[in-house]
């Protein structure tokens, strides 16, 4: 049984597509051991064993995720706090935040955007969106100029030099969030990377303040010790402007 | 604030400490979506707090991150009514999954209607725990808080993991196919046991046509008269016995 999901293309933010053909809904797939041994998985009719190794997969990969997740953390506990420093700042002077990513990194990235807008508990909201959320802008953009170009373009329109642009690649190589990235450098936006394996192009990218690398080749991994860290990155944020505001109080 | 944002970034709380039985409720999950799957069933997400939720699990099914696996048909749904949505979009034999709070009354009604619809579904959260019997599924994690569980990679972790363990259950064909031998020892039908249907045209005479897992059917609603489309009613032995719930809820 091959329960492992490492290794493989990252999903919406691969250079390259890997194609998956599927089997018409309805139809019975056929593995591809089937014709050697016709009488066994086929034949298979007791689900028990089949359900204890799924729930100890299930265990296996949280506790992998867990370790993943804590390790990331300490890794990055100290660029976190610089980080945060600095963003606090560019919140108390009016600067926005801007998240964007490719598939699931599109996703996680409209989920950092929302945690900045609407927290949790008694935190301060600030001004954070995602540049996936409007598929008019998107679409219209891909179409007429290209998909690398997605998120630059709205960098161009919607930026000022006191914001900041998070963008988020499992593979580190997409390349719409690299040139986000460039034309939010130009423009003097803090500019911060969330990337998994070894930080791909955004590991050398030079229009990159920081840049977070969650170490593992698991997309799914990946993904969640990116939300982790996110969260983290939004709690010290948060610390630093509840610090501010005590010190403007004394 | 300072205390709480201090709190959060310390390690994060490992997951192998909250999934408990979860990781046993995701293994039957599975396998049951496996099986759904098997026979076309289409995957309808909705996460009405947080509709990038909704959209992660959708783009995980129909694009996996693993070359070579089956592209599965998973759709968001982030109408701002997903009820009556869904009621348009879902087939019998579809999978509803639902990312929310216990008190989420958008998914606590689609849940319900789901049965009448005939669906298998499932209710990903955190918190307090929907009602017993709220969905076919509840994956839950519990000793989470509600507050912070959508933000911290919690959900993302639990639909991966439903992602990947579907995919395992591919490796086992004949386990996939459905069970019609009747292992029950008393037929639905004979028992005390009510189901529920959804009306969808009122006939002559207090009759009614309701929507239910198993088809259409018409029924005699003079004990819950006068019904309006839409309602949810409780029917046993062709008879609507109770609204469970109005058509404007």
């Amino acid at each position: 049984m091959s329960t492992t999901a490492h290794n493989g293309h990252s999903k919406g933010d691969a250079p390259t597509r890997g194609g998956t053909v599927g089997t018409p809904p309805g139809t019975r797939m056929p593995s591809g051991s089937d014709f050697l041994y016709p009488f066994i998985e086929a034949d298979e009719d007791d689900a028990g064993p089949l359900l204890i190794d799924l729930a100890a997969s299930a265990r296996g990969k949280a506790t992998d995720s867990g370790r993943l997740q804590a390790a990331t953390i300490e890794a990055h506990r100290p660029a976190l706090g610089a980080l945060a420093r600095a963003m606090a700042d560019r919140f108390t002077a009016g600067g926005q935040l801007f998240a964007f990513g490719n598939g699931g990194s599109a996703t996680d990235a409209a989920s950092l955007a929302a945690l900045f807008t609407h927290p949790p508990g008694p935190a301060r909201p600030l001004p954070a969106r995602s540049l996936v959320a409007d598929e008019a802008v998107v679409t219209a953009l891909g179409n007429d100029v290209g998909f690398e170009l997605v998120f630059s373009r709205q960098v161009i329109a919607h930026a000022r030099s006191g914001d900041m642009a998070v963008g988020l690649s499992t593979s580190g190589n997409s390349n719409n969030v690299i040139r986000a990235f460039g034309e939010a450098h130009r423009r003097g936006l803090l500019t911060v990377g969330l990337a998994g394996y070894e930080g791909g192009q955004m590991a050398a990218c030079e229009d990159l303040d920081h840049c977070l690398v969650v170490r593992s080749d698991s997309v799914h991994r990946i993904q969640e010790s990116q939300a982790a860290l996110a969260f983290a990155l939004w709690s010290e944020v948060q610390t630093a402007l509840s610090a501010d505001r005590a010190g403007a109080h004394q | 604030m300072a205390t709480e944002a201090g709190r959060a970034i310390q390690t994060p709380q490992a997951p192998q400490a909250v999934l408990g039985g979860l990781a046993d409720d995701l293994a039957t999950t599975c396998l049951a979506l496996a099986r759904r799957f098997w026979t076309g069933a289409t995957m309808w997400c909705t996460a009405p707090a947080w509709p990038q939720h909704a959209h992660h699990v959708a783009v995980e099914f129909v694009h996996p991150v693993i070359m070579g696996k089956r592209a599965l048909p998973a759709v968001a749904v982030t109408d701002p009514d997903p009820v009556s949505a869904l009621r348009t979009l879902a087939r019998q034999g579809d999978i509803l999954v639902a990312v929310a709070n216990a008190d989420d009354r958008q998914v606590m009604a689609a849940m319900r209607r789901g049965r009448a619809w005939g669906l298998e579904t499932v209710w990903i959260g955190a918190g307090p725990r929907p009602d017993a019997g709220a969905a076919d599924h509840v994956l839950w994690l519990a000793d989470e808080d509600p507050g912070r569980a959508p933000h911290v990679g919690s959900f993302v972790l639990i639909y991966h993991l439903l992602w990947e363990l579907v995919h395992v259950c591919f490796e086992h064909p004949g386990l996939l196919r459905a069970d019609d031998s009747c292992t029950d020892e008393v037929c639905v039908t004979c028992s005390d046991e009510g189901h529920l249907g959804e009306v969808v045209a009122i006939g002559r005479s207090a009759e009614a046509t309701v929507r239910t897992a198993t088809g259409p059917a018409l029924i005699d609603t003079t004990l819950v008269a006068p019904v309006a489309l839409g309602d949810l009613v409780l029917i046993h032995a062709g008879t609507a016995i109770e609204l469970v719930e109005g058509a404007q809820t």
